[in-house]
C-alpha cells in the first residue's frame, strides 16, 4: 500500500524528517507516536501533499506509484484521506455542498457517475446517524464556529463518505473529550477492512485503547527509532519517550 | 474641457422635453455645480475620465423597443408580483406589472408632480444637498420617473427593474425614483439593474427614500449592467423614529460604477443596515461611497462591505460615519473586507468615523487579503481541483454578504453571475 524509504523533508530550509522509512501493507493499522517536534505532523502533511514542505531525498510509493509526483487533489482521487489536526474553517461554504463537491470530484476523477443532491443527502444522513452527529452541522458553513469535537466528527464524517484506501489521522484525538473520542474511534473502526490501511498519528496512548493498531512506531528527531506491536504503546505510556530517545542516541 | 461639458449638459437641459416642473430645478442647479474632480475628498480615488470625457446624448423614451417576454426573462419575482420597469430611465407602465392591492401606489413621477400627489413635495429635498454635476443632470433631464408610496404592511415583494438598452451608442439614462413608506408600513423592494444587451452609455440614477415612524424597507439591489457601461447610483435615505432600513447592494457589472449612499436619521431608535458587495475585474472600476449621518440620539447602523478583485480590477471604498454632538448612544459598526486575486488589482479603502458625541459605541475595520493557502489546501486534500477550490473560497466569501438579500432567487442569480465570472479567473491563477 505505502512504502516510505529514507524520507528527508524540510520547511523553510529546516530539515524535519531525517531519513524516515515505513512499510504499510493493505488492511494494516499503523500508529505513529512521538514527542512534540518529532516530525509527526510534517509526515502527515508531506503525505497529503502540502507544497510548503520540500522533500529533499527519499521516496514515497503508494500503490506502486510515486506519490510525491501527485498534486493534493490527485492523492485524494487515488484514495488518500487526511483527517486534519486543525480542520480549516470555510466561511460561507455550505458543509453539505462542500462534501458533495468533494465526493463528486473524486468519483469524477475515477470515472464513476456523480451523485445528485438527493442521493447524496440520503448517503450523508446514514453516515451522520452512525456518528451520532447533529444534522444542523450540515447546514452550517464548513467548520465555521464548530467546537473542537464537532470539527473532528466532521472530519470523520468526510472520511466515512469518501471511503479512502489510506486514511491518515493526524492527532485526531487532540482536544477531544472521552465521549467524542469513542465516537471518532467507532467511525474509524467501522472503516477497517482488508483493503484499507490507516496511519494513526497520536501523541497519547489513549486513542489506541479504542483503535487497536497492528504496529506501533516511535518517531523521534525525524526518524522512526523503534517499531513494535501495540504493547509498545503501553510501554511508552508507562515509561515516556525518554528511555527510547536515550537508547537511540547511544 | 469642463466648460464645454457644462455647456453640453446645459444645452441638453434647455432642449429636453419638459415632462414636469422639477426639471427646472435641475436646470437651475446646473448653472451652480462644479465638475467632480480628484481634489475633492469624495472623488479622490475615482477615475473620472470615463464619465467626464464624453458628451453623452440624453436617452429618449423608446416605446415598443421591448416586449413583456423580455422583461419576464429578467425578473427574479414571480410574474404575478408587482414589477416596475424603467427602460433607459423612463417608467414603462405597459411593460410593468402594476399593483391592484391596497396599500401600494405606483405613479408616474411626472403625473404625480402634475397632480400634486400626497408626499410628492418631498422630491429633491434629500438629493438637493448633493450638488454634484450628475445629480443636477439627473434632475434636469429626468422624464417619467416613478413614485412609490406604501401605506400598509405589504407581504409580497415589489420588483424595480432597470433596463438600459439603446441603439444609439453613448446615451445617458436619468431614472428618478421616489419612495415613501408611511408610518408602520413596510416593503421589500428588489431592485435590479439587468443586463439586456451589451450596451455603452451611462446610467445616472437618483433614488430618494423616506421612511416614516416605524416604517421598514428591505432593499436588495443587484447591479449587473453591461460591462461596457458606466453606472452611477445615488441613494438618499431619511429615517424617522423607530424605522428600519436594510439595503444590500451587489455591484457586479459596469465598466465604471459608483454607488453613493446618503443616510440620515431624523428620529431616535431607528436602525439601518447597509451591506455591499463588489466585483471588479479587468477594465472595471467599482466604487462605494457611504455617508451615514447620526445626528439624533439612540440610533444604530451596521455597514458591511466586501469586494473581490481580479486581473486589473480597481475598487474604491469610501465609508464615512459622522456622529454629531447630540447623537448620544449611537451604535455604529463599519467593516470592509477585500479579497485580491491578482497582483495588478487595486483597492483604495478609506473607512472613516468622525465622532463628536461622547457616549457612543462605534467601530470600523478593514482587511485586504489573498486566498488563504490553508483553505485551498483543505479543499484540494478533499479532491477538489485547485481552480474549483479557488472559486469555492471566493463564492463563500461573497455568499456571506449576498445572504443579506434575504431573497433566494436574487441571491442565486447573483451567485451564478459570480460563478460565471470567476470560473475562468480561478482556472488561470
Amino acid at each position: 500500500m505505502l512504502s516510505i524509504k529514507d524520507l528527508h523533508a524540510s520547511i523553510n530550509g529546516k530539515e524535519i524528517l531525517k531519513g524516515l522509512s515505513l512499510e504499510m501493507g493493505a488492511g494494516e493499522v499503523h500508529a505513529i507516536m512521538g514527542p512534540n517536534g518529532s516530525g509527526k505532523s510534517t509526515l502527515s502533511k508531506v503525505l497529503a501533499g502540502r507544497e510548503e514542505y520540500e522533500v529533499t531525498s527519499g521516496t514515497v510509493t503508494y500503490k506502486g506509484e510515486n506519490l510525491l509526483d501527485m498534486s493534493p487533489e490527485e492523492r485524494a482521487h487515488q484514495g488518500i484521506f487526511m483527517a486534519f489536526q486543525y480542520p480549516v474553517e470555510l466561511p460561507g461554504v455550505n458543509n453539505t455542498y462542500f462534501m458533495q463537491a468533494s465526493l463528486n470530484a473524486i468519483r469524477k476523477a475515477r470515472g464513476e457517475p456523480e451523485l445528485n443532491s438527493l442521493n447524496f443527502m440520503k448517503l450523508v444522513r446514514t453516515k451522520l446517524k452512525a456518528l451520532e452527529m447533529n444534522e444542523a452541522l450540515l447546514k452550517r458553513s464548513v467548520n465555521t464556529g464548530f467546537s473542537g469535537g464537532e470539527m473532528k466528527r466532521n472530519e470523520i464524517l468526510q472520511m466515512t463518505l469518501l471511503e479512502p484506501s489510506l486514511a491518515i489521522l493526524d492527532e485526531t484525538d487532540s482536544g477531544l473529550d472521552i465521549d467524542a473520542l469513542k465516537m471518532v474511534s467507532m467511525g474509524v473502526n467501522s472503516l477497517r477492512s482488508p483493503e484499507r490501511s490507516m496511519l494513526v498519528i497520536t501523541h497519547y496512548q489513549r486513542l489506541l485503547d479504542y483503535i487497536q493498531p497492528d504496529y506501533v512506531h516511535v518517531l523521534s528527531g525525524g526518524r522512526i527509532i523503534r517499531s513494535g506491536d501495540k504493547s509498545l504503546a503501553l510501554e511508552l505510556e508507562e515509561k515516556g519517550y525518554g528511555w527510547l530517545q536515550q537508547e537511540a542516541a547511544a | 474641457m469642463s466648460a464645454a461639458l457644462l455647456d453640453h449638459y446645459q444645452t441638453l437641459a434647455a432642449t429636453a422635453p419638459k415632462a414636469h416642473v422639477y426639471q427646472a430645478v435641475g436646470q437651475q442647479r446646473l448653472s451652480l455645480v462644479e465638475l467632480p474632480n480628484r481634489k475633492q475628498e469624495a472623488w479622490r480615488y475615482t477615475p473620472l475620465a470615463p464619465v467626464l470625457d464624453y458628451q453623452f446624448a440624453a436617452a429618449s423614451r423608446e416605446d415598443g423597443l421591448l416586449v413583456p417576454e423580455d422583461v419576464a426573462a429578467l425578473r427574479v419575482t414571480p410574474t404575478d408580483h408587482v414589477c416596475i420597469v424603467l427602460l433607459n430611465g423612463f417608467f414603462m407602465p405597459e411593460l410593468s406589472t402594476l399593483p391592484v392591492q391596497a396599500g401600494l401606489e405606483v405613479l408616474d413621477l411626472a403625473q404625480a408632480i402634475q397632480t400634486s400627489a400626497a408626499g410628492i413635495e418631498r422630491l429633491g429635498s434629500l438629493s438637493g444637498e448633493c450638488l454634484h454635476l450628475f445629480g443636477a443632470v439627473n434632475a434636469a433631464l429626468t422624464g417619467a420617473g416613478v413614485y412609490l408610496r406604501v401605506t400598509e404592511k405589504l407581504t409580497q415583494p415589489v420588483e424595480l427593474l432597470h433596463i438600459n438598452y439603446s441603439f444609439d451608442s453613448e446615451v445617458l439614462s436619468n431614472p428618478r425614483v421616489l419612495v415613501q413608506v408611511e408610518a408602520n408600513a413596510n416593503l421589500t423592494l428588489l431592485e435590479q439593474h439587468a443586463q439586456f444587451a451589451d450596451v455603452l452609455g451611462m446610467h445616472n440614477g437618483v433614488t430618494e427614500i423616506f421612511l416614516s415612524e416605524g416604517a421598514e424597507l428591505i432593499h436588495p439591489r443587484l447591479q449587473n449592467d453591461s460591462l461596457r457601461t458606466r453606472h452611477l447610483s445615488s441613494l438618499h435615505v431619511q429615517q424617522a423614529a423607530s424605522s428600519v432600513y436594510k439595503g444590500t447592494t451587489l455591484a457586479l457589472g459596469s465598466a465604471w460604477s459608483r454607488t453613493e449612499f446618503h443616510l440620515d436619521f431624523s428620529g431616535g431608535h431607528a436602525h439601518c443596515e447597509l451591506n455591499g458587495f463588489y466585483l471588479a475585474g479587468d477594465q472595471q472600476m467599482q466604487s462605494m461611497h457611504l455617508d451615514v449621518l447620526h445626528s439624533v440620539p439612540d440610533c444604530s447602523s451596521r455597514e458591511a462591505f466586501k469586494g473581490i478583485l481580479y486581473g486589473q480590477g480597481k475598487a474604491v471604498f469610501d465609508g464615512n460615519i459622522l456622529v454629531k454632538k447630540d447623537a448620544q448612544k449611537t451604535d455604529a459598526r463599519l467593516s470592509n473586507d477585500n479579497l485580491l486575486l491578482s497582483r495588478d488589482s487595486e483597492i483604495d479603502t478609506k473607512p472613516r468615523l468622525e465622532i463628536y458625541a461622547d457616549d457612543v459605541q462605534c467601530s470600523h475595520g478593514t482587511t485586504v487579503g489573498q486566498i488563504d493557502p490553508e483553505m485551498l489546501f483543505y479543499l484540494r486534500a478533499r479532491g477538489i481541483p485547485k481552480a474549483a477550490a479557488t472559486s469555492m473560497i471566493c463564492q463563500g466569501f461573497a455568499a456571506e454578504l449576498i445572504a443579506h438579500c434575504d431573497y433566494p432567487a436574487l441571491e442565486t442569480k447573483a451567485l451564478s453571475i459570480l460563478q460565471e465570472r470567476l470560473a475562468p479567473v480561478a482556472a488561470n491563477l
